[in-house]
């Protein structure tokens, strides 16, 4: 072997009262409670944004779009949580309504991406479409409102499209975290 | 049925991992372990249980991993060989006043923890250590000089 | 996706070790109900983070062992390097020594010489005369070195 096996004990470490060895650093923990009210700053700071709905689940969250003509009006958060449910709304105008129909087309990345997981009421047919599912609903009388549950499972930002088939789409992203 | 399997499973991987980690040189047990453990427990009893939170299943679950430790405790107590595997040895890390470097490196013990366990039996200093050793439970016991 | 797993559980365990950290070190060894709750608490809250709805015992198995390699990673920095050992473990400061208290880390850490007293009447002295050092370690225990020593 190299090096000895053992080797005797030495203490390399300041003394305190001449004897006692500690290992003390008082400039260390000097730095160190600074670092502390940082810290306990940051995190109340944290909260607050909480509680705003930076993080989703707030009022900074909640957005809300609207198509020219009023057909879609689409109530959604900004930023979405992984795993937690919600609800996206869809509200119909007047100019919605053909033939006594609405159709919307909601883009793959609702359906995937945040997780779509039921569209009440359930609608008359529905249909895959080109990057996405075009739902039919018999609309008896205007306005009409459909809700969306979304459970969204990845984190990632998703940007979606949401069109009634004569209108404008409305595309928008929302952000999900972890 | 499968609630049984995982208990079993997850009983045996806390094992092992426990085991592995529990000597953290100059663990005195502060609450970052029980933290720790807690959390890991924690993960383990949600695999276990998974989607059925019934009385049933979970005091199933009880009852498994109460009779896995019961085997484990009877075993430990008639072979020294498996209470030497489950719980590990005591290791000397300092010997008539010598560091023994191999152990040192391999459980990565620091000065300052040996030092600290010194402090605990009011010992000022490292020269003053004739043995010190690394218990099973991951204190360190300071055998001083006599002076 | 296994990816998402590995991360909350690192996450978890890292911020949790920040978490102990900051809330700081309380003297005395016995653990209170008080450190229970906290304790229960945090492990708790930060494991539903972590798993989720992913109760699976593969997942489980995965976070546990992302786990233990994040604290075998942590131990191995602390043990090679000083700088490392002081920022996780924090270091021992002295509360008292020749006679006279260090009072500026008396009210830092929110010591109160009754709890120094308390841990050296348990090894048997009867007095503050009787203390030629005090120490609070690192992991929050008093240790008290008598003025006769062995």
């Amino acid at each position: 072997m190299a090096q000895p096996f053992r080797m005797p004990v030495v203490d390399s470490v300041p003394k305190v009262a001449d004897e006692v060895a500690v290992g003390e650093d008082l400039k260390f923990q000097r730095k160190w409670w600074m670092f502390e009210r940082v810290i306990w700053s940051f995190f109340v700071l944290v909260l607050l944004c909480d509680l705003l709905g930076v993080f989703g689940r707030g009022w900074l969250a909640k957005a809300k779009r609207s198509t020219p003509d009023q057909a879609l009006t689409l109530d959604y958060e900004r930023v979405e949580r992984s795993g937690s449910p919600s609800v996206m709304t869809l509200r119909f105008g007047p100019a919605a309504a053909h033939n006594g129909h609405i159709q919307v087309f909601v883009g793959n990345e609702v359906i995937r991406g945040l997780g779509a997981r039921r569209i009440s009421p359930e609608p008359a047919t529905s249909a895959l479409t080109d990057g996405g599912i075009t739902y039919t609903f018999d609309s008896g009388s205007t306005p009409t409102i459909a809700e969306i549950a979304l459970q969204p499972m990845f984190p990632g930002k998703h940007k979606i499209r949401i069109q009634v088939p004569g209108s404008e789409p409305i595309e928008t992203s929302v952000l999900v975290l972890p | 049925m499968d609630t049984i399997i995982r208990a079993i499973v997850g009983y045996f991987v806390l094992l092992v991992v426990v085991r592995v980690l529990k000597r953290r040189a100059g663990s005195q047990l502060t609450p970052f372990e029980f933290v720790l453990i807690f959390l890991i427990g924690g993960i383990i009893i949600l695999s276990t249980v998974d989607s059925d939170r019934s009385v049933t299943n979970c005091t199933c679950a009880v009852i498994t991993v109460g009779l896995l430790h019961r085997v484990l405790s009877w075993g430990k107590a008639r072979s020294p060989k498996l209470g030497a595997f489950l719980d590990g040895a005591p290791l000397v890390v300092i010997k008539n006043g010598e560091w023994q470097h191999e152990v040192v490196d391999r459980m990565m013990i620091r000065p300052e923890d040996v030092r600290a366990s010194a402090r605990a039996q009011g010992i000022s200093s490292l020269e003053k250590v004739k043995y010190a050793v690394l218990e099973r439970n991951g204190g360190i016991s300071i055998i001083p000089k006599e002076s | 996706m296994a990816f998402f797993i590995i991360a909350r559980a690192a996450f978890g365990y890292l911020f949790l070790v920040l978490i102990v950290r900051i809330v700081g070190r309380r003297p005395g060894k016995q653990l209170t109900p008080f450190e229970f709750v906290l304790i229960f608490y945090l492990g708790g809250l930060t494991l539903t983070g972590m798993v989720g709805e992913e109760v699976s015992l593969t997942n489980a198995i995965t976070q546990i062992i992302t786990v233990a390699l994040c604290h075998y990673l942590l131990s191995f920095l602390r043990f090679k390097s000083e700088r490392m050992a002081r920022i996780l473990d924090g270091v021992p400061l002295v509360l008292m020594e020749k006679n006279s208290w260090r009072h500026e880390t008396l009210v830092r850490m929110r010591i109160q010489d009754d709890d120094v007293m308390h841990t050296a009447r348990q090894q048997g002295i009867k007095d503050l005369s009787g203390i030629k050092t005090a120490v609070l370690e690192s992991y929050g225990e008093i240790t008290i070195i008598p003025k006769k020593e062995k």
